[in-house]
């Protein structure tokens, strides 16, 4: 869409406008296509998730077919992790992952220091031990601690709207776990700053207290109210 | 004026149609056999999955005051059900996406039905 779009009867020549940026141009309702084909496979880019394919044989044959290069930041380093990765995908705004990356390591750094004061503090090597002092190991706690098990869909009989428990899944419970996580962290006093607050509400929900917990708890105390509607669900 | 009201005598007070003289004449609106396919509305109507293990956690979440902690053994149940049932529907999904029949299936469904109908047509 350089100039000009060749003309027909009805349409407005379109002339291209340079003072934005061509995706702000285009308003999207619809996912963002990827320039591959729909055959061509998500890449397997860490050791971990190679390994079963090394094993099984399947490597051989995958290596042949067309797959899409990973992401920029999905390498096969020691330090890369999915979650975390979703993490800062989720803190992201605008596409600007850096800003998120930045945030969600310096929340990490503040768990790191007030994990590390409270060991000091600690007196005993029992108390000692049960202090947690690695920040992602928190983050995966925390998260595991804030998954729903159960949802409320709405579902209408005889007019009335009725909410009705019944299962999760996996990725939903993790979706939910990581807005409430952000949710949470976002409702906070101008002054304090998001990786401060965030690390403090990784830290509560991975001793399982906290708004999040709360929230979680709260989401199945309604469910089990509603569980007599539980049958009119369909499945 | 009400001219020959006995010759439109109606069936009702209102319509004018010819009353209907026994017996009857039948008429054939529609080939007087089943369809050789089945409807597949009644699959929709399958019941809600894990309802018995979900019962369960709700009475241990309602004894613990919904600490997870004290329910391991109830949670691990009702996740690993609806894993489960998660799995058996998405294998069933794909078996009748390929067409694949298991021989010796009491429970059809109306995709198989179909199937088997369609390969061993009903003699008519």
């Amino acid at each position: 869409m350089n100039t000009l779009i060749p003309l027909s009867k009805n349409i407005v020549p379109v002339v291209a406008n340079f003072s934005k940026p061509r995706w702000e141009l285009i308003s999207r309702h619809y996912a963002r296509p990827t320039s591959f084909p729909d055959f061509f496979k998500n890449p397997v880019f860490r050791k971990e998730d190679q390994a079963p394919l090394v094993e099984s044989g399947e490597l051989a044959t995958l290596a042949k077919a067309p797959y899409k290069p990973p992401g920029v930041s999905e390498t096969s380093s020691a330090y890369y992790d999915p979650l975390v990765n979703k993490v800062i995908n989720h803190v992201m705004e605008m596409g600007k992952k850096k800003l998120a990356r930045s945030l969600v390591e310096k929340a990490f750094e503040n768990i790191k220091r007030k994990q590390i004061e409270r060991y000091h503090l600690a007196s005993s090597d029992a108390e000692k031990a049960k202090i947690e002092l690695d920040p992602k190991v928190v983050l995966h706690k925390a998260i595991e601690n804030s998954k729903p098990l159960l949802q409320l869909t709405p579902v209408k009989r005889g007019g009335i709207t009725y909410q009705v428990p019944g299962p999760i899944t996996e990725n939903r419970s993790e979706f939910l776990a990581i807005k409430w996580l952000l949710e949470a962290t976002n409702d906070k006093e101008r002054t304090i700053h998001f990786p401060e607050q965030f690390a403090w509400e990784l830290l509560d929900a991975a001793n399982n207290t906290g708004k999040v917990v709360k929230r979680k708890q709260d989401i199945h105390r309604q469910c089990e109210a509603n569980r007599a509607y539980a049958h009119y669900r369909w499945q | 004026m009400r001219w020959s009201p006995s010759l439109f005598s109606a069936a009702n007070q209102r319509s004018a149609r010819r009353p209907q003289v026994e017996p009857v004449p039948f008429q054939m609106l529609l080939p007087l056999k089943l369809k050789k396919t089945v409807s597949g509305k009644n699959d929709r109507q399958r019941e809600a999955a894990c309802m018995q293990e979900m019962a369960v956690m709700f009475a241990c979440f309602k004894k613990s005051e919904f600490d997870q902690q004290q329910c391991l053994k109830e949670v691990a149940a009702f996740q690993g059900c609806y894993k489960e049932y998660k799995e058996k529907a998405s294998s069933l999904r794909q078996q009748e996406r390929q067409g694949i029949l298991v021989p010796g299936e009491k429970k059809l469904t109306h995709r198989q039905m179909n199937q088997l109908l369609k390969a061993f047509p009903p003699q008519s």
